[in-house]
């Protein structure tokens, strides 16, 4: 026990949750908009596996980073499209057509993989970026300013994502849609063109967080690579009451959980395996049940939208 | 000056002459509009009266661009004008004010009004110019709004007056008002009529849809009647008559009620002290008594929130008291299941009828026998007696003349005052010795209210005790012997019924004059 | 007219026969991962292609692959429907499919079923059942592990502690300490057998403990690829099957399961008519395992000598590893 409380093991912790907490952010971050336009999109894994694969693909054939990072993204928006054109024009059943857009993902990205590539490849992903100065402050600088640009736009979105909900038109419109679609169509507000809006941008935002684990976090491509991520994610966003600041304090809870377990096991503590990779799950599922907190569900969620029925 | 400038700049033109000629709207198996017209003229507070499903609400969703008609044309300073959306219909100068507020609870006011609006500060939400704004419409028209508030905070007059507002400031010259006063206090109704009277002079004209009568007598210039989804008529206010118009309304003579004088019996229930938490957790009744005997309606009026619903609940046995007794024919049943009260002689007409009294997608047949189908003369062993059912339930929908297409017809389909009618002839039919009465004619057409309360004063000839709390004035001094008011969970004061004036009871209502 | 009856029917029996004789024989394998994984189900397909080529191609042995079987109930079904769809032989590659195979075989008796990695043949005349003394190769790769390892500690990652992966890292552990008692090595376990990024973070965790030679269960290779690739200096010793072509820089050895010879001593039993009823262990001895060093990786001779050396003793009984 001593060992674990040593600076430099407190410092591994809190560097490998940073990572590990990237995806989950990028995800949660983009699943927030689509849940409070009213949009469930379950299929936040099967983006994440398509876009991972596209951008990994695209960068081991092209060698270019940018562009298989532009790859996830423009796959993110046409599965984004597709939801929406789902879930919203047709109004179908949003879990149902979110598990398969999550199936066609895993299914597509598993098939491609196999054809196009087919065994373990590496490709050199996103570098750490030293902020200068910034990265040379005593145990702060190693864990925030020594990570890799998606890391850094993955946190930059907390904030972002703060402001364009709170402060924006376009929050506004966001929210009206959520909470009350016939309130927003009564002055004006086309529900569908806010809905399909705030789904895409979740899903291109999935796309993100699909590269960022197949070009900048383990550089590899496997099949169902994410092993669930993105359905974490959605958790994530009822666990952070759809807000950014607490998608972004359950990413870390959950990050730090499994960082710290993993230290607990290298270090020797003797706790079984078993019980320490439980220990993640089981922290989250108490800060959901401490902190839960539906009053600011959106009231439309789940619910597609009709014009007169009230 | 400078803001008002700018307001006035920004408003759209006031809509003048607006018609709508030959409407033809239909849904799957329902012509809800056929060849109706109808117009209203600048300055003019024109009342569009007619029963629930009369096609009211669709016509004026027309006028306002949420539905388009199939035929049938309307005109703006004699225009044609064809409005896809409630945008299209914003822009020429319409607003409406729905039944349902269309207002985002976990948005502010501010926030609120500014939504659909162009920012003039993009991409940020600009609160900054409602503000302004806003300030000028309340000075000129007396309405205040408090701004920074969440809508969820406010009360439903309040509301209200955040959507006059929101109208007002999207410019519209004309408005639409569904069933405005439906969810007011009578003082809150005067407040909104002094509203409409200054709109009126500053050159709005309004549309106000209601089914109530005195409110249509009271404020409106004209009035046109629609039944049926037809356009039976319109009147000028100064050139008809009550009678005239419930006659349109309804299609037949309706009498008024007349109460007989009766002298009450025994004890029916009788309530003692009793407490409850609301949902909140908050004490929601603060020591109530109440007694109510055989022979006798006793009203409970109040405004909404004060504790009826869970004084409603708590005499059902769906909520648990924290102190206090209750007694019905002598018996304690404080501690009685719902079950067993029904068993004991209570009847239960629930407010939120289609939440606690009915379950929508069950048919009209299942919906009678929700509490019955395990009674002995509808089964036999385990198995359920189908044709005893059937007549049973034959002849409730014909006792009490519920239209329904069949006995299997899902009871959803079914409009607000044809479910009610098939509740209450399922409470009534177990010859109860009491009846708790919720609401029972909120949302409910006028041939079925009055069937309705005729029903209630046959159970009271009969010697059955009956409470009825509802939060429409009008009907506890109709129906009552006695009226007992409550404010923040308590009785504040029991008068007979005529021993008090509407300002009285409304003071009483709002806890001033007790 | 007769005589032409009776010699058209001579040849019809000869080309019959003839099909019979030529009849490739059908062998199926259900795998809980993809034949691409670099490990355990690649070990047994790239078996089961070099055996085909070996005895005449496609002609001879017709081959059939179900990959992915995580779940053991479809696994189940998947080899029911081969042992009824007429394939000679069904190999149920997991040792969780044992209860599978224990109830399905007894339906098939014509049919053999073979299965691993275990021991039980659960008394079935149309069972084998082959697994491998992967605590041998795991020692080899320990010796070579202690004697690389610059910060005396070594880290071990992986999904479960179960199965082979678990007697691996027995052996890994006696390999190491018979050279260096104060090594200290950690483990990590993962609980998820898909979960790449935790088995990176895993890894990455390791190395920053100060860790600079990394060992696992087959799984976790990629997970420990991504973790070290870049870092400089931190190696990696492979199991299951030769992984030095996916990190050639990083892998020093592997210990590789070789199932052919197993593979067509089944097919020679089975044409003599045993179904089945016996139970395989590969070792280092009967060249079932192997260790293959990996050729772009500069190993000190005095090292691999060392690796040698540990490969006869136990080859020769001389060093007992326990399991």
């Amino acid at each position: 026990m001593k060992g674990l409380l040593s600076w430099n093991v407190l410092s591994g912790i809190l560097n490998t949750m940073i990572g590990l907490a990237t995806p989950f952010l990028f995800a949660a971050l983009g699943e927030t908009f689509a849940q409070t336009a009213g949009v469930v999109n379950l299929g936040v894994d099967g983006i994440m596996l398509l876009s991972a694969f596209a951008a990994f693909y695209v960068t081991l054939s092209s060698g270019s980073l940018a562009l298989g990072l532009l790859a996830a993204l423009l796959v993110g928006l046409a599965m984004g499209l597709l939801m929406s054109f789902v879930s919203v024009t047709l109004k179908a059943e949003q879990g149902v057509s979110g598990i398969g857009l999550y199936m066609f993902g895993l299914g597509m990205s598993s098939l491609l993989f196999k054809v196009l590539i087919g065994t373990v490849k590496t490709v050199d992903g996103f570098k750490p970026i030293a902020i200068p100065l910034l990265s040379n402050l005593p145990f702060v600088g190693p864990i925030l300013f020594r990570a890799n640009i998606l890391t850094y736009c993955a946190f930059l979105l907390v904030p972002a994502s703060w402001w364009l909900l709170e402060k924006t038109n376009l929050g506004l419109k966001l929210k009206a849609v959520g909470q009350n679609p016939a309130a927003a169509d009564s002055v004006g507000i086309s529900v569908s063109r806010v809905r399909y809006l705030a789904v895409c941008m979740g899903a291109v935002l999935a796309g993100a967080a699909g590269a960022s684990l197949s070009i900048a976090q383990l550089n590899l491509f496997q099949d169902n690579l994410t092993a669930g991520q993105g359905f974490i994610a959605v958790a994530l966003v009822y666990f952070g009451g759809w807000r950014p600041v607490g998608v972004l304090a359950g990413a870390l809870l959950f990050s730090v959980a499994n960082s710290f377990q993993l230290w607990v096991q290298v270090l020797g503590v003797k706790v079984p395996s078993s019980l320490a990779v439980m220990l993640p799950y089981v922290l989250t599922i108490l800060a959901l049940t401490v902190t839960a907190n539906r009053a600011r569900q959106p009231a439309a969620l789940n619910k597609p939208f009709e014009r007169g029925e009230s | 000056m400078e803001t008002k400038a700018a307001a006035s700049k920004a408003a759209p033109a006031k809509p003048g002459r607006v018609e709508m000629r030959d409407i033809v709207k239909c849904f799957p198996g329902v012509r809800a509009n056929s060849q109706v017209c109808f117009d209203v003229s600048p300055g003019e507070v024109h009342a569009l009266l007619g029963e629930n499903g009369a096609g009211k609400s669709t016509l004026m969703r027309q006028l306002y661009g949420m539905y388009q008609p199939d035929e049938g044309e309307i005109l703006i300073d004699g225009l044609p004008r064809s409005f896809r959306s409630p945008a299209d219909a914003i822009r020429a100068g319409i607003g409406m004010i729905h039944q349902h507020f269309m207002l985002v609870p976990t948005l502010t006011v501010a926030q609120n009004i500014a939504l659909g609006e162009r920012s003039g500060r993009w991409p940020l939400a600009d609160t900054k110019r409602v503000v302004a704004r806003v300030r000028d419409l309340a000075e000129e028209y007396g309405l205040a709004v408090d701004l920074d508030a969440y809508v969820w905070q406010l009360s439903v007059g309040e509301q209200q007056r955040v959507e006059i507002v929101k109208a007002l400031y999207k410019g519209a010259g004309l408005i639409i008002l569904d069933e405005p006063t439906a969810v007011l206090t009578p003082q809150e109704v005067d407040d909104l009529f002094v509203t409409f009277r200054r709109m009126v002079a500053e050159g709005h004209s309004l549309i106000f849809i209601s089914h109530k009568l005195g409110e249509v007598m009271a404020i409106a210039d004209r009035v046109t009647v629609l039944r049926d989804g037809q356009a039976v008529g319109s009147r000028m206010i100064s050139e008809t008559n009550r009678d005239e118009l419930v006659h349109m309304m309804v299609g037949r003579e309706i009498k008024q009620l007349e109460p007989r004088a009766l002298e009450a019996g025994a004890s029916r229930l009788r309530i003692q002290g009793l407490r409850a938490l609301g949902d909140r957790g908050t004490e929601a009744l603060c020591g109530i008594d109440l007694e109510v005997r055989s022979g006798e309606i006793v009203g409970i009026a109040g405004v909404s929130g004060n504790g009826q619903r869970e004084l409603a609940e708590c005499l059902a046995g769906m909520r648990a008291a924290s102190a206090g007794t209750v007694c019905l024919n002598g018996r304690d049943i404080g501690a009685a299941s719902l079950n067993e009260r029904v068993d004991a002689g209570m009847a239960y007409v629930p407010e939120e009828r289609m939440r606690d009294g009915a379950i929508g997608e069950f048919s009209v047949k299942e919906n009678v026998f929700l509490h019955d189908h395990a009674a002995r003369r509808f089964r036999r062993g385990i198995f359920m007696k189908a044709r005893a059912m059937n007549e049973h339930a034959a002849e409730l929908v014909r006792e009490f003349s519920v239209k329904t297409p069949s006995l299997d017809t899902p009871l959803k389909t079914l409009s607000g005052g044809n479910i009610q009618k098939l509740i209450l002839a399922r409470e009534l039919s177990r010859s109860p010795a009491l009846i708790v009465a919720a609401q029972p004619t909120r949302g409910v057409d006028v041939g079925s209210t009055w069937y309705i309360h005729q029903c209630l004063l046959q159970q009271r000839e009969a010697g059955t005790g009956v409470l009825l709390i509802s939060e429409d004035l009008d009907e506890i001094r109709a129906l009552s012997d006695r009226i007992a008011v409550i404010y923040e969970g308590v009785i504040v004061g029991i008068v007979e019924r005529d021993s008090a004036s509407v300002q009285e009871i409304g003071l009483m209502m709002s806890g001033v004059g007790a | 007219m007769k005589g032409k009856s009776k010699l058209i029917g001579l040849v019809l029996a000869a080309l019959v026969a003839t099909g019979a004789a030529a009849a490739p024989v059908k062998i199926a394998v259900i795998m809980p991962s993809a034949t691409t994984d670099a490990a355990f189900s690649q070990s047994m397909w790239g078996a089961l292609l070099s055996v085909q080529k070996e005895l005449g191609g496609e002609a001879a042995i017709s081959l059939k692959y179900t990959e992915n079987m995580w779940n053991v109930p479809d696994a189940a079904a998947a080899i029911r429907d081969y042992a009824s769809s007429g394939f000679d032989i069904v190999i149920a590659h997991g040792s969780q499919y044992g209860s599978s195979i224990q109830e399905i075989a007894k339906d098939f008796p014509k049919v053999t079923f073979a299965w691993g990695t275990d021991v039980n043949t659960y008394g079935l005349p149309n069972v084998y059942a082959y697994t491998a003394a992967a605590e041998q190769g795991g020692y080899v790769n320990g010796v070579l592990a202690a004697k690389l390892s610059k910060s005396k500690k070594i880290g071990v990652t992986g999904p479960i502690e179960v199965g082979d992966a678990k007697t691996y890292i027995d052996g890994f552990v006696q390999g190491v300490q018979s050279v260096d008692k104060t090594i200290v090595i950690s483990k990590t376990w993962t609980g998820s057998f898909s979960d790449v990024a935790l088995m990176t973070a895993a890894a990455q965790t390791h190395i920053a403990s100060g860790a600079d030679a990394l060992t696992g269960s087959s799984q976790s290779v990629v997970g420990s690829i991504g973790a070290a690739k870049g870092k400089g200096g931190v190696l990696w010793f492979g199991t299951q099957a030769d992984q030095a072509g996916l990190a050639p820089e990083l892998v020093v050895a592997s210990q590789v399961y070789d199932w052919t010879g197993m593979l067509k001593d089944i097919l020679a039993k089975r044409k003599a008519g045993k179904l089945g009823g016996v139970a395989y262990t590969l070792t280092l001895d009967n060249a079932g395992l192997k260790v293959a060093y990996n050729p772009a990786y500069k190993l000190a001779a005095a090292v691999k000598a060392a690796g040698d050396a540990a490969i006869s003793g136990i080859s020769k009984g001389t060093i007992k590893v326990n399991p």
